[in-house]
């Protein structure tokens, strides 16, 4: 009987989560322009609504979501540090230039949400990347947003307003960005697109025979 | 050693030309009426930024009020688009009427608070809706580089990402005319719209990952992971516009915490 050596999938660990190749800095930048472009066309049939949005009260929190998903992609597919917070705030910036009715504070939410989406990840030093984590980075990022929005768009509201809006801001973070990023992060995967990277590597071995 | 090819040419042109949905004269618009002489990215968005500071002042209408007349009055004379601008202040013009709708319903019915809230989204939003038109994205990664000293290598690959804005669009409009071509057009409810433009995006991304692999070996290939020295697509010089614009920026961060 022959054997055959099978190369294990490189972990994490192999270098420090710190240190970045090209090609993850290129595909983390890519995930926030898609996803910038992907915010922007959203963002024109969100502005369409905006009726709906004001009468539908503390659960307009639930349509938030989606803003959330370039950084926990971007986490789960490049695993390195900064990569979630680098496509969150690139996909904000993109957005804000292609026009939204946020203007800059477009970007705002960008930083307060990446660094949201990058604190799940930092949690679990960046070694873990399964569908638990992806949806903490969701929920977080959610979190980071409902603080800046705190002091812009949320004063002058019930304090039972406020906490329900969380709830549902949360609520989809998790469902969307996070269940959501995690499903997309391994649909990616089984397309071979990533496999120069940890992520793609992986799928590709467990999917070997 | 890290400069790619026509950076300069490439990025110059702004992303926004690239959407369909976009009417083309605003581009031409955008393109013609030139950067108000002497004046930079940073402080253009500095001047953007500096007065959400301010907003979270306003708590009342008429601080609201006249802080967005000052604004009106910094910075109305450095807009060079008035097509882009109107555009976007209508787009921030409803943002500001459906929080003020919202604070009404569920914030106690006071008008003047409501009023308030509208006035302090438009406070964040009017700055953005002037100037946006004229910040080029070029620039913009220049001098984040060399003013701000952010860290070169995820600069350059934000702007390079940035340039494939072009070939993205152009790659999605390739997809919805496949999948039209399939039967899978983007007609029906909205429900299936939204499943279309989900998988057109989904297509998109895959293509663009691909993408990322050539590009980041001819980029390695040109010294962008070791380099030690680092040139740039253009100078990022600092002038006294710029200065002055930051000035009004902070005067704006200020305001409505001295009214």
């Amino acid at each position: 009987m022959a054997t055959t050596r099978v190369t294990s999938p490189p972990t994490s660990s192999d270098r420090s989560p710190g240190s970045w190749r090209t090609i993850e800095l290129l595909t983390a930048a890519v995930i926030g322009v898609v996803f910038g472009l992907v915010y922007w066309a959203y963002s024109s049939s969100y502005t369409a609504l905006p009726g709906l949005k004001a009468i539908s009260g503390p659960f307009v929190g639930l349509i938030n979501g989606p803003w959330l998903i370039a950084g926990v992609v971007a986490g789960l597919v490049v695993r390195r540090v900064g990569a979630a917070f680098f496509a969150e705030v690139l996909a904000a910036v993109v957005s804000t230039l292609l026009g939204t009715e946020w203007g800059w504070a477009t970007v705002i939410s960008g930083v307060v949400q990446g660094a949201g989406a990058e604190l799940a990840f930092a949690i679990f030093l960046f070694r873990r990347f399964t569908w638990p984590v992806a949806a903490l980075s969701g929920a977080l990022a959610a979190v980071g947003g409902f603080c800046y929005e705190w002091f812009t768009w949320l004063p002058g509201l019930d304090l039972e307003y406020k906490l329900g809006y969380l709830g549902a801001f949360v609520l989809s973070g998790i469902v969307v960005a996070g269940l959501g990023g995690w499903a997309l992060t391994a649909a990616l995967a089984r397309t071979g697109a990533i496999d120069a990277l940890p992520a793609g590597r992986e799928a590709a071995h467990r999917n070997a025979v | 050693m890290a400069r790619l090819p026509d950076e300069d040419s490439l990025v110059r042109s702004h992303p926004r030309s690239t959407l369909d949905n976009v009417p083309s004269e605003g581009r031409a618009a955008s393109a013609a009426n030139d950067v108000p002489s002497g004046i930079g990215p940073l402080a253009l968005l500095g001047a953007c930024l500096l007065p959400v500071l301010g907003a979270f002042a306003i708590h009342a209408a008429h601080v609201g009020l006249w802080g967005v007349g000052a604004e009106l009055l910094a910075l109305g004379w450095l807009a060079r688009d008035p097509r882009g601008s109107l555009k976007l202040l209508a787009f921030g013009i409803l943002a500001a009427i459906s929080i003020a709708v919202s604070t009404y319903l569920y914030g106690g019915r006071h008008l003047d608070e409501s009023a308030a809230a509208a006035l302090r989204i438009m406070y964040i939003v009017l700055p953005s809706a002037l100037l946006t038109p004229v910040i080029r994205p070029a620039e913009l990664g220049d001098h984040l580089a060399q003013r701000l000293h952010l860290p070169a290598r995820p600069v350059v690959a934000a702007v390079v990402a940035l340039q494939r804005i072009d070939s993205i669009g152009e790659q999605w409009r390739q997809v919805q005319q496949a999948r039209r071509a399939r039967g899978l057009g983007l007609d029906g409810g909205v429900a299936r719209r939204f499943k279309g433009s989900a998988s057109t995006a989904f297509a998109v991304l895959v293509v663009a990952m691909r993408h990322t692999g050539s590009t980041a070996v001819a980029m390695d290939a040109r010294g962008f992971g070791a380099a030690t020295a680092r040139t740039w697509a253009g100078p990022a010089p600092w002038r006294w516009g710029d200065s002055l614009v930051l000035c009004l920026g902070i005067g704006l961060a200020l305001l409505p915490w001295l009214m």
